[in-house]
């Protein structure tokens, strides 16, 4: 059996780099491997010629519901963006606090932080605030490629902030443990993790403009923009969250990507200017096709590596490692895997290792918040490198990859250092559970 | 045309015949019907919804079979297949309900508690759709379920459940899962309605003892084990020592966390008279580091990947080159499930159940699973039961 299986790995391993040589997209790179991976399989009848379509097909749906979250909360912020919003409030942060550049610098971490956090992308938010806020931190005196690193950083913790961590998503429903109770075990982290980037990376001030300076050069402010029009399409959504919550036995269930529905309607009526919304959602979802081909795609390998048996062997392989060293490891594992297979390092390594931890005694929940931190690292990692490549892009970082990676290093050390620690004292730190439920 | 547009429409061709056997397949296994023959014990067959309503019509409403004794006495429901991916849950009551006389009491059985999940698959695990046994006039034909209702019978999900009437937070996949729906409501999320149903079925035919059948991971801490709350914890420990001395395996026992809500060793203990119990049987099949996922695997639960971990002690079952075969796991339930009848009949002999023609553990590993089933080709149309 492990030859069998190893020899249906080796052939997904040779058609992945085979597809990369073409310089094919990464989920093109991804179906290419499984698709080699299910007709090897299909040589030792595992699974059946006749089902390894019914296996593809049936894979792609595994993260139907995450994808449909994605469209419509990126639709949602698609428009908060296009009316204006962002720009506002980017504006508003800049003009209030320019005297105070750390809390002026606090506030954009935020601003980068709500878009990840609510969609579990941390592409969307360098999508929708990257360019706004990397122009501010430039303002407030940021180099660009020190503007760059906090960009990715940020919106790397922001995809693993609360409500909407899709890697915790993907464990979670793999091994059968309530996705709840994350708010505090990844909240806290997130925060303060965010907080040591900000300071370490915009504490020195490489430019001094004027505030006058500064709003000239700004983008503009559509006129009739308002707080409110920022605050009611949030407060929409937050409402109808937190009024199932209250109120769960009385509201119909809603599930959120009819709440970002409503909320991007919202957001629509309150547009101080026209939005045309079929162009939007149009563009968005072009936009977004290869994060959704990539989530459709890892479904599908996982569907195939599970029936082929190579899931099993890798997650052998991980939990045959003594435990001390599985520690060490998943400082390179954890980021790497995110780095091949996107969020499908998540269910293939991340499931059968959380599964394992837990029977170890330590705190699943707990475990999966401090693994979800390093994941995010993984999107900096090539041969994907998507949150990475995307940020350089918006913050026109002209300089090799390999330079604006060197200038994350600091946070990144301290990220993985606190989600080791999460994974090592994760019983120690049941309380954040409790108190977040 | 161009070069592109025809490489575009091969493509498109390609996956939409894909696409179009994969739905055939899966509309099959939907719509897949695996007959339960009503065997001499069981005196009526009602539906589910005759207990809430609102199920009536839905996806989820399922067959109720009744065995009914002539002497006076207690009664025992049996639930089965709560998770249709453990299906020795199914295999055992079909057992039950082809064989088994009652003496004395009532036995109860729902052999497809979660109907609706028992006709969905569960993307990105790669289960086969189907599993057979073998038997003596051929193989019998099980749709292989998913844990959870399919979304096709109950969507969308909420961002959490959020669960009925103790507010606990749970999962939003959870709100499809009929072991955590417990106790329900009779116009919640429609698998709270089935366990509402249910629990109204415990309380108006006053049942003494549920057991609801389940399987779980070798790498699982709470597998190969009776779970029970407190008033059900003394039988539960009788049966351990008359199984693990009379018939050689042996089930542990765990006490019902008192905090973790909408479980059936929970729910039905606090909200009837009932005394619940929960079977767990490994099922390796289920766990993570194994080889390919195969119909093999399931029915044998031998993996060489299990092996080595147990050789490293990393399971939490004993586990060897044998595996644990279905039959082992489908011989358990059956003991386990005979000796609460027993210990009830002893504990209490005004609310007995006696139960006659159900092979104990022995018995099913000398013949077998399949022989105990009937063929349904050659039995009275009136008793077979599509399913």
């Amino acid at each position: 059996m492990y030859l069998h299986i190893g020899v249906i790995l080796l052939v997904m391993a040779a058609a992945y780099t085979a597809a990369n040589r073409l310089k094919l997209s990464v989920e093109l790179r991804m179906l290419s491997a499984t698709l080699a991976g299910g007709i090897t399989g299909a040589f030792f009848h595992t699974p059946p010629l006749m089902q390894l379509g019914r296996h593809m097909i049936e894979g792609s749906f595994t993260y139907l519901d995450v994808m449909l979250v994605f469209v419509t909360a990126t639709i949602f912020i698609e428009i908060m963006a296009t009316s204006g919003s962002v720009n506002f409030v980017v504006r508003g942060i800049v003009t209030t606090f320019f005297r105070v550049r750390m809390l002026a610098l606090f506030l954009l971490m935020f601003v980068i932080l709500i878009p990840g956090a609510l969609t579990g992308a941390g592409s969307v938010s360098v999508l929708t605030v990257g360019a706004p806020c990397a122009l501010a931190l430039g303002y407030l005196g940021v180099s660009r490629g020190r503007s760059a690193a906090i960009l990715f950083i940020i919106a790397g913790l922001s995809a693993a902030a609360p409500p909407v961590n899709i890697w915790a998503m993907i464990v979670s429903a793999g091994t059968a443990i309530p996705y709840v109770g994350f708010e505090l075990p990844l909240g806290i982290p997130v925060l303060l993790l965010g907080t040591f980037t900000m300071l370490t990376l915009g504490w020195r001030q490489e430019q001094r403009l004027s505030l006058e300076q500064v709003l000239a050069e700004m983008p503009p402010v559509p006129e009739g923009m308002a707080w409110w029009r920022v605050a009611l399409p949030f407060g929409v959504f937050f409402g109808l969250v937190v009024i199932g919550r209250v109120l769960p036995f009385t509201i119909p269930i809603m599930g959120l990507p009819l709440q970002f529905v409503l909320s991007a309607a919202v957001a629509l009526a309150v547009s101080p200017g026209p939005i045309n919304i079929l162009t939007l959602s149009r563009d968005t979802v072009k936009k977004l096709t290869p994060l959704l081909a990539t989530m459709a795609v890892v479904g599908a390998m996982q569907q195939v590596m599970t029936v082929t048996g190579v899931k099993g062997l890798i997650s052998f392989a991980v939990i045959s490692v003594p435990l001390i060293m599985l520690y060490a490891l998943l400082v390179f594992i954890i980021p790497a895997s995110e780095g091949v297979l996107t969020y499908g390092g998540a269910a293939i390594i991340g499931i059968p290792l959380v599964w394992f931890l837990d029977s170890r005694g330590l705190h699943a929940t707990v475990v999966i918040a401090g693994l979800s931190l390093l994941w995010p690292l993984g999107d900096g990692l090539p041969p994907t490198a998507l949150i990475g490549r995307l940020t350089m892009m918006v913050t026109e970082y002209r300089e090799s990859y390999i330079s604006f990676l060197k200038k994350t290093w600091i946070p990144w050390l301290a990220i993985t250092l606190v989600g080791i620690l999460m994974v090592i004292f994760s019983a120690k730190l049941a309380f954040l559970v409790e108190w977040s439920m | 045309m161009t070069r592109t547009a025809i490489y575009k429409m091969s493509l498109a061709a390609i996956f939409g015949l894909v696409s179009g056997i994969a739905g055939y397949q899966f509309y099959e296994h939907r719509h897949y019907q695996a007959p339960i023959i009503a065997g001499p014990g069981v005196t009526r067959v009602v539906k589910l919804h005759e207990y809430c309503p609102s199920l009536k019509g839905t996806p989820a409403d399922t067959d109720v079979f009744f065995l009914e004794g002539a002497g006076d006495g207690g009664t025992v429901l049996l639930v089965a297949n709560t998770h249709s991916n453990e299906p020795a849950a199914r295999l055992t009551a079909e057992i039950f309900l082809e064989n088994c006389t009652i003496q004395k009491g009532r036995l109860i059985v729902i052999p497809q508690f979660n109907n609706s999940g028992s006709r969905n698959t569960k993307p990105g695990d790669g289960y086969p759709l189907y599993f057979e046994i073998p038997t003596a006039w051929g193989k019998k034909k099980f749709r292989m379920g998913n844990r959870n209702a399919s979304p096709l019978d109950s969507w969308p999900d909420p961002d959490v459940y959020i669960h009925y009437p103790d507010r606990s937070l749970l999962s939003y996949l959870d709100v499809r899962n009929t072991n955590r729906t417990w106790p329900g409501r009779p116009d919640g999320p429609l698998m709270e309605r089935v366990c509402f149903a249910a629990m109204e079925l415990i309380r108006n035919e006053q049942v003494d003892v549920a057991i609801d059948i389940h399987g779980a991971e070798t790498m699982f801490p709470v597998t190969n084990c009776i779970v029970a709350p407190e008033k059900s914890s003394r039988i539960a420990t009788m049966v351990q020592l008359m199984t693990q001395a009379m018939e050689g395996f042996t089930v542990n026992v765990y006490p019902s966390p008192q905090n973790f809500r909408g479980l059936s060793h929970r729910e039905i203990g606090d909200y009837s008279n009932a005394m619940p119990f929960l079977l767990e049987a490994p099922i390796p099949f289920l766990d993570q580091p194994t080889g390919p996922k195969t119909e093999e695997l399931l029915l044998t639960g031998r993996d060489p990947l299990l092996l080595s971990l147990a050789r490293q002690g990393k399971l939490f079952v004993p586990y060897d080159e044998y595996g644990w075969p279905m039959k082992n796991r489908v011989g358990q339930h059956c003991s386990v499930i005979l000796e609460i009848m027993n210990q009830l009949s002893q504990a209490s002999p005004e609310r007995a159940v006696v139960a006659e023609n159900v092979p104990r553990y022995k018995d099913v590993l000398e013949h077998d699973v399949g022989y105990y089933y009937h063929n349904p080709a050659t039995a009275d149309p009136a008793r077979v039961y599509p399913n």
